[in-house]
């Protein structure tokens, strides 16, 4: 079963937000960029997380019930 | 008939991030109301300036930002969406994923926001002090949502475009064009937080508000009208008044909001002819605020004994009557030699708050009594008691406020121009601060009833979601599921 | 094809531009002359970008939210005048870079406050300020005293000024760093800081600036840079 084309926009999209927030937060001159950087990284991982395991939850609602394992 | 066709048509609306930004709503609501009531027990009582951190210079713009982006914003965005699906029979565009991405991306923006300030990192913009990485942060949401909502409009089934999204959609794109160009700015690194403005000195205080009177007219007014477009004809069950009158108070007000810009900065550097542009414009405005305030008091004719039984309903309605009172209080406050007194003292924060207690945090209450039972399938509100409570108890709040400000204003302009008979000025400006003092602690007051009102709404509405019982269901309520069905 | 607003209604991509369209007109017309027309900020002599011990001082100011609580713009009415001195001119600000000139009153304005107290009241004031007016609102900012101020993005912060504006040269630049360095020592020669920003106070540290030596030494020079008895009414006029 394909990813729904927004699914993987927006996932991406958010992953390069991630991406970026490492590096200012490796390069960071103060606490509030660190901090910026940091949060990025961390919604980024929480966020796409949370598109995967949508899809994943769709993909099982649509077999009719989710396999254990 | 094309009638007969809409009615059958079924649509799966996202309800999913509607009720996401409800609760987000909800939650800064009381965190603006709290930050409100602790900065003005500061201006009684300044020992509770706790340094760094806590003091009012960095405490500030963190209850601006909560009340206006956080609990207003939230509630603009989620009602929008609400709004924009069912008055145009489609779902939102985009998929779940982009909406969720502008619903948490905002969260992340508010407390990024939020925690900047208390680091000490400030534009010093009133109303845009997130620096450089955030508003670029901000853009990015902002692009999003308004793609939703275009995308949205331009898949709908409906052909005619429902007035309350002409507002709302003038509020986003007239934010996207403010925002830009008030944040204009360089960092000193790609690696820090703080950067410079781009304009400097004259030039950058009417940039500057500019932006800021038409944050208060675009994002906390037309937005807001939006809401009320919408939830006073549902909750009324009426139409509104007039058609005719939406056109011409819509185009009229999007036009003239922009020139009152410099009504905030009468009598000072800023040359004489933007002055006086700016305060024929803001008298000016008076008429298409009051356009809309007709529009939608007007629309409760045959339906006024709803106002006896419906809190939700109330809440709208007193809402429209603080619009009135602050968008004729406004203009007055634009004239010249009004301003001369007024402008620095605490009437121009009696002005924000009756326009913000009163109409934008009131017509949201009375959306969100609306939508909550609504969106949760829920019969009605868990105690109509409670919410005539909130209701009564807010406005008293909001009365002690207004008032006391109101005093309080007049006062310090009276006493700063107030000459002896040597023709010496007569009071030192700290005796002025001492004579405010009980204003101070009126205000506070207010402030916490406002607050203990919304606790009152929290409740409620946790007790409408998760309780069974309900006090006596509304004969037009009907649960969201059984509208889609029946092809609302 | 006729516009009548039932065609605004049913076509969302009008809609969108006519209002955009609206809604940019007030801000062109209002805020365009500022630049365009010269006199807007005035021609009078004096104004001078600030001192690199004076720029970190007002990026504290501006970091605290002094201007909250503090406006910096004197009105063209006469109890203010009384009460501040000469009314503010738009050229004694040309050169901030975000504008400071505040839009509440809970303290006194502060645009010539430069040079009314005494450097050991100001320290004083600013550390503890009910110690000296018991009926003053104001928070304690006893944290800048020992908090010592950071140098290492000098150079950025005022290349970046230069970037939006600010006639920062070269020399000044090579010298921010002694020119800083200068402004906050009384035993130090201050003659190059002098001949590069003319009357910038220096205030008594010991070389090695707190946060509160720049705050200051910025407070210090609000509103001294214009000698208004050298000022006539044609330089004002806008």
């Amino acid at each position: 079963m394909g990813f729904e084309t927004g699914d993987i926009v927006v996932g991406l999209m958010v992953a390069a937000l991630g991406l970026l927030g490492l590096f200012l937060a490796a390069g960071a001159w103060d606490g509030e960029m660190y901090l910026f950087g940091l949060v990025l990284a961390g919604f980024a991982v929480v966020f796409d997380f949370g598109l995967l395991r949508r899809h994943y939850d769709r993909v099982d609602a649509a077999r009719g019930g989710a396999d254990h394992g | 008939m094309a009638e007969a066709a809409l009615a059958h048509h079924r649509v799966d609306y996202n309800d999913d991030v509607v009720k996401k930004f409800i609760i987000a709503s909800v939650f800064w609501a009381i965190a603006a109301f709290l930050v409100g009531v602790y900065i003005a027990s500061e201006l009684a009582w300044p020992r509770l300036n706790v340094a760094p951190y806590l003091n009012f210079g960095r405490l500030r713009p963190v209850h601006t930002s909560a009340a206006i982006f956080a609990f207003g914003g939230s509630a603009l965005i989620g009602t929008s969406f609400h709004v924009v699906q069912r008055t145009c029979r489609a779902r939102l565009w985009g998929g779940d994923a982009l909406a969720n991405f502008v619903f948490w991306g905002y969260q992340m923006f508010i407390v990024l926001a939020a925690t900047s300030y208390l680091m000490g990192f400030s534009k010093s913009r009133e109303y845009a002090e997130p620096e450089w990485h955030l508003d670029l942060l901000l853009v990015l949401v902002w692009v999003c949502y308004l793609l939703i909502y275009m995308g949205t409009l331009m898949k709908r089934v409906e052909p005619h475009i429902y007035v309350a999204n002409w507002f709302y959609l003038s509020f986003i794109i007239t934010i996207a064009m403010l925002v830009l160009v008030n944040n204009f700015g360089i960092p000193i690194s790609p690696y820090s937080a703080k950067s410079y403005s781009w304009f400097s000195g004259v030039q950058d205080a009417l940039v500057q508000w500019w932006y800021g009177h038409n944050a208060v007219g675009f994002f906390l007014t037309a937005g807001f009208l939006g809401m009320m477009y919408y939830f006073i004809p549902k909750a009324a069950n009426r139409p509104i008044y007039s058609y005719r009158l939406s056109i011409v108070h819509f185009w009229a007000l999007i036009f003239i909001y922009i020139w009152a810009g410099p009504h905030h900065l009468l009598w000072t550097a800023l040359p004489d002819w933007t002055q006086t542009l700016g305060e024929a414009f803001s008298i000016m405005l008076w008429m298409p605020s009051w356009g809309g305030m007709i529009n939608g008091l007007m629309t409760l004719s045959g339906a006024w004994d709803k106002l006896r039984t419906d809190p939700g309903l109330r809440f709208s309605v007193t809402a429209v009557g603080f619009y009135g009172m602050s968008t004729f209080e406004g203009p007055a406050m634009s004239i010249r030699d009004v301003n001369a007194l007024v402008h620095y003292s605490d009437w121009v924060i009696g002005h924000v708050h009756s326009g913000a207690l009163g109409w934008v945090a009131y017509i949201t209450f009375g959306a969100m009594y609306y939508l909550v039972p609504n969106l949760w399938g829920r019969q009605g509100l868990y105690s109509v008691r409670l919410a005539a409570w909130h209701y009564w108890l807010s406005t008293l709040g909001i009365v002690f406020y207004i008032s006391s400000m109101w005093v309080a204003g007049l006062m310090e302009g009276l006493m700063w121009r107030a000459y002896d008979h040597f023709g010496f000025l007569k009071y030192a400006f700290v005796q002025v601060v001492v004579a405010e003092h009980p204003f101070m602690v009126i205000r506070m007051l207010g402030g916490v009833m406002f607050l203990l009102g919304a606790l009152m709404m929290v409740y409620n509405f946790w007790m409408t979601v998760h309780s069974e019982t309900t006090e006596a269901p509304r004969a037009d309520m009907i649960p969201a599921g059984a509208l889609a069905a029946a092809g609302e | 094809m006729r516009i009548s607003h039932a065609f605004i209604e049913r076509n969302s991509i009008v809609l969108l531009v006519l209002a955009l369209l609206t809604v940019t007109i007030g801000g062109i017309v209002e805020i365009v002359p500022l630049f365009t027309i010269e006199t807007t900020v005035e021609h009078v002599n004096g104004v001078r970008p600030y001192s690199p011990l004076e720029l970190r001082g007002r990026d504290i100011y501006i970091r605290e939210g002094c201007y909250l609580c503090h406006s910096q713009q004197i009105r063209t009415l006469r109890d203010e005048v009384a009460r501040y001195g000469h009314y503010s001119l738009a050229a004694e600000s040309m050169y901030d870079h975000p504008f400071q000139w505040g839009s509440k009153r809970i303290g006194p304005d502060l645009a010539r406050v430069g040079g009314k107290y005494s450097d050991a009241w100001m320290y004083a004031h600013l550390e503890h300020p009910r110690r000296l007016v018991p009926e003053s609102l104001m928070p304690n900012y006893a944290f800048l005293a020992t908090t010592p101020l950071e140098r290492r993005d000098l150079l950025a912060r005022m290349r970046t000024n230069i970037d939006v504006g600010v006639p920062y040269t070269k020399p000044d630049l090579v010298q921010a760093e002694a020119d800083l360095r200068a402004q906050d020592d009384p035993g130090a020669d201050h003659a190059a800081l002098e001949q590069r920003y003319h009357g910038a106070h220096v205030v008594p540290g010991n070389g090695h600036p707190t946060e509160l030596d720049a705050l200051v030494a910025y407070l210090q020079m609000l509103g001294t840079m214009v000698h208004f008895s050298n000022v006539t009414t044609e330089q004002v006029q806008q």
